[in-house]
């Protein structure tokens, strides 16, 4: 953060070795007025956590009739863990998983980018285009799953349109077909979060200065030299907070899914969100949820302690 | 190393006439200010030299050829920005090398370059440190490095000591002129500053609302102003204008100031209403002098003391050397403009007699 805003001349860096003595008695004055709102933080943080490795060394079930904080009596060891390395269907999940965000974080983050190029010179309707374009975004999810729902049935919009381009009647089952239902589902999430990728890269690309990119003209770079010399490495961390947002969101993806396929037919659209979803509705094993849960939470703090000292460094 | 001509220059923006009717010419390897207060069209004279805007109106020409319409990168003009724009992602060295790295030159020609460049600004320690963090000195010898070892033939600088504090503005003052000495490119510099413009140009344009003024060597400017805008934007403090009448008594031109007295003065080309100007510096304390006005305050500032005087409508300022009697405030001051420091002007177009 600091490479953004030290562009600015500063006369030395003696000054600021001169103000470390009273910055750090700031600094504790700092935490200390800070300190029960931090605590409560922590608190609300901490404590699903605790509880949730707690529930996770059991066998509890809510059906059981056995309080939570009596789960110990229900206490199985890590046996959870043991049998969560050995599921195939949590495996799968993980993996379909990875596929729709391996394949939505970098179309999205390509679109979004392109969009910016188009976006961060004034152009007229410019105002207008922008606003339309961020509409997917402020859509509700479940709106937008039952949207594409409806979009991709046999008799629906998009084989209507397939219909008219090819000129014979399209009868694609894009739901229902095993192959294509995975399809369906990210399309629904490129479509909608596409605009936050443009809207963070946008922003970052604008406070690109603007005095750089003309010393570069000035020095005789073209338009690609520009882009890939100083404006991508002074994007550099807005893009690592897109790309973490993106790749945290996609990890948690649920409820289009959900309403578009239902996470079918039978397990291909099943992410491991909708695998949790379903253990916990249908299985009511929640001992074994609360190990899935606190195992990807542990993948996901590894993805975002990543991008944040990517941040500190950058 | 190029002649730069502005022929009949102006520019719209819309309605707003940014510049109107420029004609300057700056000579091979010639320091030139552009000087005014902001909002003159400075900036703006500049911009459309480095080809960042096109003139709606006029000609550009660069040792005969017409720059009109020229792509910036292709104009060999190396441009000094206000803040400097050094990128402070990349290392000194690579800043250096941009530019050659852009237009295509080799790798081992480029290291060479960078290398020399390196050498003579003293750079040379600093070449693998990130640019980020340098002190302000080091960013303006880099900003200037990075524009000279493309070897531009003209040189651009955008007010690049205004973000500098006082104290150490006279070190990048002598700094950047030693530089100039050294690459003899053809330089304008633009400022607001008049002690920047004096101590560093070979030439000064003043310019106002989107006019040129006058032109001079920075001497011709402050002795013999064109009009009264020059005469008080030139000099700290600048010249002392006040109204008054020609006419003549005794045989002898002289002016009426009214309540502040009647003096004489060398060559008056014609009678009627004037502006009657004269340097603070020119004042000669005297107890018999012809002139008198209020002491409203006095400053000390070191070597020398300044008085603000007022009489009636006549304001003036006087700067009295080191060693001389400074009247108290409240004093009745009387002083001699001597005829020669005398500097007349139109009452109603303002401009030098």
């Amino acid at each position: 953060m600091t490479d953004m805003t030290s562009n600015t001349p500063s006369r030395s860096q003696s000054q600021s070795a001169a103000d470390e003595g009273a910055g750090r008695e700031e600094k504790r004055l700092g935490f200390a007025l800070t300190l029960p709102a931090q605590l409560l933080v922590l608190f609300i943080a901490l404590f699903p956590i605790l509880m949730q490795v707690y529930i996770s060394l059991t066998d509890w079930s809510p059906l059981d009739g056995i309080p939570w904080y009596r789960a110990y009596e229900l206490w199985i060891g890590l046996t959870n863990y043991v049998d969560l390395a050995g599921d195939p269907r949590f495996w799968s999940a993980i993996w379909r998983t990875l596929i729709v965000m391996l394949i939505c974080v970098p179309v999205q983050f390509l679109l979004g980018l392109g969009l910016a190029i188009l976006f961060v010179d004034e152009f007229p309707g410019r105002r207008a285009m922008y606003s339309t374009i961020l509409v997917p975004m402020m859509v509700v999810p479940a709106v937008a799953g039952y949207m594409f729902f409806m979009l991709f049935q046999s008799g629906g919009p998009i084989n209507g349109i397939l219909s008219f381009l090819l000129g014979s009647s399209v009868q694609i089952a894009w739901l229902s077909d095993p192959d294509l239902a995975l399809l369906g589902v990210i399309i629904s999430d490129i479509w909608q979060w596409t605009p936050l990728m443009f809207l963070i890269l946008l922003a970052g690309m604008l406070s690109v200065p603007q005095d750089q990119q003309m010393a570069a003209v000035l020095l005789g770079a073209g338009w690609w030299r520009r882009f890939f010399t100083i404006v991508l490495p002074r994007m550099k961390t807005i893009i690592v907070i897109a790309i973490a947002i993106r790749v945290i969101e996609n990890f948690k993806v649920f409820d289009n899914f959900y309403i578009i396929t239902g996470g079918g037919p039978g397990v291909a659209t099943e992410t491991i969100s909708i695998y949790i979803y379903k253990v916990t509705q249908n299985d009511l094993i929640w001992g074994y949820v609360a190990a899935i849960a606190l195992a990807i939470l542990i993948v996901l703090s590894i993805v975002s302690g990543m991008a944040i000292s990517r941040m500190r460094k950058g | 190393m190029t002649e730069i001509v502005l022929e009949n220059l102006g520019k719209k923006f819309g309605e707003f006439t940014a510049l109107n009717g420029m004609n300057l010419t700056i000579a091979n390897g010639e320091f030139v200010a552009l000087l005014g207060p902001s909002g003159c069209g400075k900036s703006t004279t500049m911009n459309m030299i480095a080809g960042m805007l096109d003139p709606t109106e006029g000609e550009i020409r660069f040792s005969g050829k017409k720059m009109n319409g020229v792509p910036m990168g292709r104009r060999g003009v190396g441009f000094v920005f206000q803040n400097y724009a050094i990128f402070t992602h990349m290392t000194v060295r690579e800043n250096l090398a941009y530019g050659l790295k852009a237009q295509g030159e080799s790798a081992s020609q480029t290291k060479r370059r960078v290398d020399d460049i390196a050498e003579l600004l003293q750079l040379t320690d600093l070449l693998d440190r990130k640019a980020a963090g340098l002190s302000v000195n080091i960013l303006q010898r880099l900003a200037i490095g990075r524009s000279a070892v493309v070897e531009p033939s003209i040189f651009l600088l955008d007010e690049p000591l205004s973000n500098v504090d006082a104290a150490f503005r006279s070190v990048m003052r002598s700094e950047l002129k030693a530089l100039q000495r050294q690459f003899k490119q053809t330089m304008v510099y633009v400022t607001h500053d008049q002690l920047e413009a004096m101590t560093m140009a070979d030439r000064i344009a003043v310019m106002d609302h989107g006019k040129l003024l006058q032109v001079g060597t920075p001497l011709e400017v402050y002795n013999n102003p064109v009009d009264t805008f020059v005469a008080r934007f030139i000099g700290a403090p600048g010249m002392n204008l006040l109204k008054g009448h020609v006419g003549s008594a005794d045989g002898a031109a002289s002016v009426d100031l009214g309540a502040t007295g009647r003096t004489k003065v060398v060559d008056a080309k014609s009678k009627g209403d004037v502006i009657f100007g004269f340097r603070p510096e020119e004042v000669k304390p005297d107890p018999k002098g012809e002139l008198h006005m209020a002491v409203t305050m006095v400053e000390h500032i070191g070597a020398r003391t300044i008085l603000h005087l007022m009489e009636g409508q006549h304001e003036a300022k006087a700067v009295l050397p080191a060693g001389s009697d400074v009247p108290n405030q409240g004093d009745i001051f009387h002083f001699n403009v001597p005829g020669t420091a005398v500097r007349l002007f139109d009452a109603t177009t303002e401009r030098a007699l």
